[in-house]
């Protein structure tokens, strides 16, 4: 459950007008969706953040692995919606209104993680990368940030031999209780470790004569250049979002309103 | 009962990727077979299959006379003692004495028995001054021999090697052949995994040629080196004396052979003729 | 005109007795190709540290003796500045490459040297179809099979357009055909950029028909260093813990009955040559 939850923050190769969009401006409408889920705790609103979401999630062709994240997120909703309803009951009793807020705050917290698939699945992690520089992070950071995604396949690779490896010499990962399989798993961690650590010297031995960190001012190839479509895009969004705090001004909560006209509130 | 048997065997990995497709052989108890072929033919996915690291996705794959479906890892690892190709890079324990110590412990042998089979395995190994040592401070050589010496301690019917070679100098390639050797006298069935034409040629063991996960040829290692099409059909460069004898078959040069000597004599009795 | 000059070099790593590099003295002219050989632990990736500035500002350890490269003191040249002028290619293909895909990492030392953008897509494009790998420009260098991975970390370091390329075992990790291939490629680059290569390799029947001069190391010193046939001619280079390819050895097999070669043939092609030249002789 919880893996299926990353899954869907894989980047997956595509060619769509949301793959093309500028990232900035993709990472700009995943915060706002964030945002406007945090001023709101109506369903109806949360409701139509998650349409959205669906209509560009279906633009970019990667509603499977998006399902995927929703899905994953339902164990930790669940988690949310009980600690809030208990919460709740204490001051206002077992109602209507505790089921519904329990249940906008668990709604609440699948959205915004989905709005973070959007961002993930939809841009490479080299225009994250750009993104990061842009946002004026130091490029130590940003170089730490893609060689992680570099050499996570590496590593993973790494540690599924080591354990086919220790299994050969009769390691059996799989038998035994809790501690026990704890225990079993230092065959398996400390050749991770070792060869990790001879990998990073060998890294930096490699880093050191391609003259890294050499520059203050380092040039980047590759460069993001928003175009009239990322402008355009921006535009909907903002103006989208500033309409929603126009209505949080005003405290239009459309859900209340429905419920109260069908009575349930009283 | 061979030692040995593949039957149909096809895997196929997640990715959908076949790695074997329709592989059949079978080895005798103390044969010593090659498996050759480049990289992503299956030689390691076929070595994998013999202590069930792998299950075949069709046909069955049989050790000893036990179908791997139906055993452990454990259970076959017992059997098959594999030598993965960068077993170096495995070891965790502080001394080399207990990194040999490990597996013995795991088959659930008395500590007695542990003591004896370690002391023989390094010694056979000439390993016995390093007991004390780290495994992490030996040389490379003495790393590739203690993966061997891990292995050996448990005594398992079956050896399997992947790429021993991979890395090594020519002194100590000459080194593990001579193992190889003694192993196989001694009885042991040794089935290994190489694309070191060299070394294969050398050993003079019976091939298993492999390409895209099919078996291209099967036999002696004088057939299977010397049949340069063959050869070139799986990627695999020809021993250099078969090279050079290729080269020269217009000045009817014939044979083809994998012994320097036959060759000198080949090529000086069509030339001084 | 000399571009490397080693003289009186000794080295040893910080905290240890021994010395790794004992007395090492050559000189490599612009345009060589030299082949360095010898049992593992016998000093050859020191050496190649000494060349690049790795050592001694990478490394630290006692370093005795003068290391002059393409004109700079390896002593007092600053890494970033010796590898625009000295290019090194490691033995494992996967820990030199860092980036999401061959143009970034292809790119990577150029942009770290902050050179202009177009310079920068120059230099690449150029490389790139140099190597003949302009089509893996996209993908992840995790995708790529080990011979491409190799290819790809030789473009990176020759886009900073150095005129010596340090190689240490770059085929270690690579199946024969690969490494055949790779070779080959080494040498064509080598040729028409008149590049200086120094090449550490064990496979020598692959290399050493292609060098023009062969190094021997064995314990820290330089044990040979000459010509390549002769070495095989003159030494019992099995006892320096030298391979010596078959074709050497059949060349000597057939010398016992008739003395056809003067200088070991170092590949078929040698030995087919010297052959064919004396049956057209005799006829």
């Amino acid at each position: 459950m919880a893996l299926s939850l990353f899954e869907g923050l894989r980047f997956k190769p595509g060619k769509s007008f949301v793959h093309k969009l500028d990232p900035r401006a993709k990472l700009l409408t995943s915060l706002l969706i964030l945002i406007t889920a945090f001023m709101y705790t109506d369903v109806v609103i949360i409701s139509i953040l998650l349409l959205l979401e669906y209509v560009l999630i279906r633009i970019a062709g990667v509603s499977g692995m998006w399902l995927k994240t929703l899905r994953g997120a339902l164990p930790l909703a669940a988690i949310i919606f009980v600690i809030t309803f208990f919460a709740r009951m204490a001051d206002k009793g077992v109602a209507f209104i505790t089921f519904y807020e329990s249940f906008a705050f668990a709604y609440r917290l699948v959205v915004f993680l989905s709005s973070f698939s959007l961002f993930f699945l939809t841009t490479t992690p080299e225009e994250i990368a750009l993104t990061l520089t842009k946002l004026r992070i130091p490029y130590q950071y940003t170089f730490a940030f893609v060689s992680a995604i570099r050499f996570t396949p590496v590593l993973a690779e790494e540690m599924q031999s080591i354990m086919d490896a220790q299994r050969a010499r009769g390691l059996e990962l799989d038998k035994g209780g809790f501690l026990q399989r704890i225990r079993k798993m230092i065959p398996v961690l400390v050749p991770l470790l070792v060869n990790v650590l001879r990998r990073s010297y060998e890294l930096a031995e490699a880093m050191e004569v391609k003259c890294f960190g050499v520059s203050k001012n380092r040039t980047y190839l590759k460069e993001l250049r928003p175009t009239g479509k990322d402008y355009a895009f921006t535009a909907v969004v903002v103006v989208l979002f500033a309409m929603v705090v126009v209505a949080r001004v005003f405290y239009i909560q459309p859900a209340l309103h429905i419920f109260g006209l069908l009575g349930l509130l009283s | 009962m061979p030692a040995i048997e593949f039957e149909h065997v096809s895997y196929q990995y997640k990715s959908g990727v076949k790695a074997l497709d329709d592989v059949s052989f079978t080895i005798e108890r103390g044969e010593l077979v090659v498996l050759m072929g480049e990289n992503g033919s299956g030689k390691t996915t076929i070595l994998k299959h013999l202590n069930g690291l792998l299950k075949p996705t069709e046909g069955r794959v049989i050790i000893d006379g036990t179908d791997t479906r139906t055993a452990t890892v454990a259970q076959l690892a017992a059997k098959v003692g594999l030598v993965f190709q960068n077993a170096e890079e495995m070891f965790f324990e502080s001394t080399v004495r207990d990194e040999v110590a490990f597996a013995l412990k795991n088959f659930g042998y008395s500590e007695d028995v542990v003591k004896r089979r370690v002391e023989w395995a390094l010694r056979f190994m000439e390993l016995d001054a390093y007991a004390e040592n780290s495994p992490f401070i030996l040389s490379g050589g003495e790393k590739k021999r203690l993966a061997l010496a891990i292995v050996l301690a448990w005594g398992p019917e079956i050896i399997a090697l992947d790429e021993p070679t991979i890395g090594q100098d020519s002194l100590q390639k000459e080194k593990m052949a001579e193992m190889v050797r003694l192993l196989n006298t001694q009885g042991k069935t040794v089935i290994m995994a190489s694309h070191d034409v060299e070394f294969v040629a050398d050993l003079s063991p019976r091939i298993i040629l492999l390409s895209r996960g099919k078996v291209m040829g099967d036999g002696t290692a004088e057939e299977v080196l010397t049949d340069v099409e063959k050869l070139a059909k799986c990627s695999i460069l020809p021993p250099q004396v078969v090279a050079t004898l290729t080269r020269l078959q217009d000045l009817s040069i014939t044979r083809r052979t994998l012994s320097v000597e036959a060759a000198a004599r080949e090529v000086v009795e069509k030339i001084w003729r | 005109m000399p571009i490397i000059e080693v003289s009186s070099l000794n080295y040893r790593y910080v905290g240890q007795r021994d010395y790794v590099l004992r007395d090492i003295s050559f000189t490599v002219n612009e345009g060589e190709f030299v082949l360095i050989v010898g049992p593992s632990g016998c000093g050859k990736s020191t050496l190649c540290r000494c060349l690049n500035g790795l050592i001694p500002h990478f490394y630290e350890g006692d370093l005795e003796g003068d290391v002059w490269v393409a004109g700079h003191s390896v002593r007092e040249t600053p890494t970033h500045v010796l590898s625009q002028h000295v290019g090194m290619v490691f033995q494992n293909p996967q820990n030199q490459l860092f980036s999401l895909s061959v143009e970034s990492d292809v790119a990577f030392a150029l942009e770290n040297l902050s050179l202009p953008r177009e310079e920068i897509r120059r230099r690449v494009d150029e490389v790139l179809s140099l190597l003949g790998i302009t089509e893996l420009r996209d993908r992840s260098p995790f995708e790529l099979s080990g011979g491409q991975q190799q290819k790809v970390a030789i473009a990176s370091v020759l886009a900073m357009r150095p005129r010596i390329i340090i190689m240490d075992e770059p085929t270690s990790f690579l199946d024969p055909i690969s490494s055949l291939n790779l070779i080959e490629t080494i040498d064509r680059i080598r040729k028409s950029l008149g590049l200086t290569v120094l090449l550490v390799e064990h496979r020598i029947e692959l290399a050493a028909p292609r060098a023009n001069r062969i190094i021997v190391m064995n314990d820290g010193q330089i044990v040979y260093d000459g010509n390549p046939a002769e070495f095989f001619e003159r030494y019992d280079a099995h006892s320096y813990g030298v391979y010596v390819p078959k074709v050497v050895r059949l060349a000597r097999e057939v010398n016992k009955h008739v003395r056809l070669f003067n200088k070991p043939p170092l590949s078929p092609e040698e030995f087919e040559e010297r052959v064919r030249m004396f049956a057209s002789h005799r006829v």
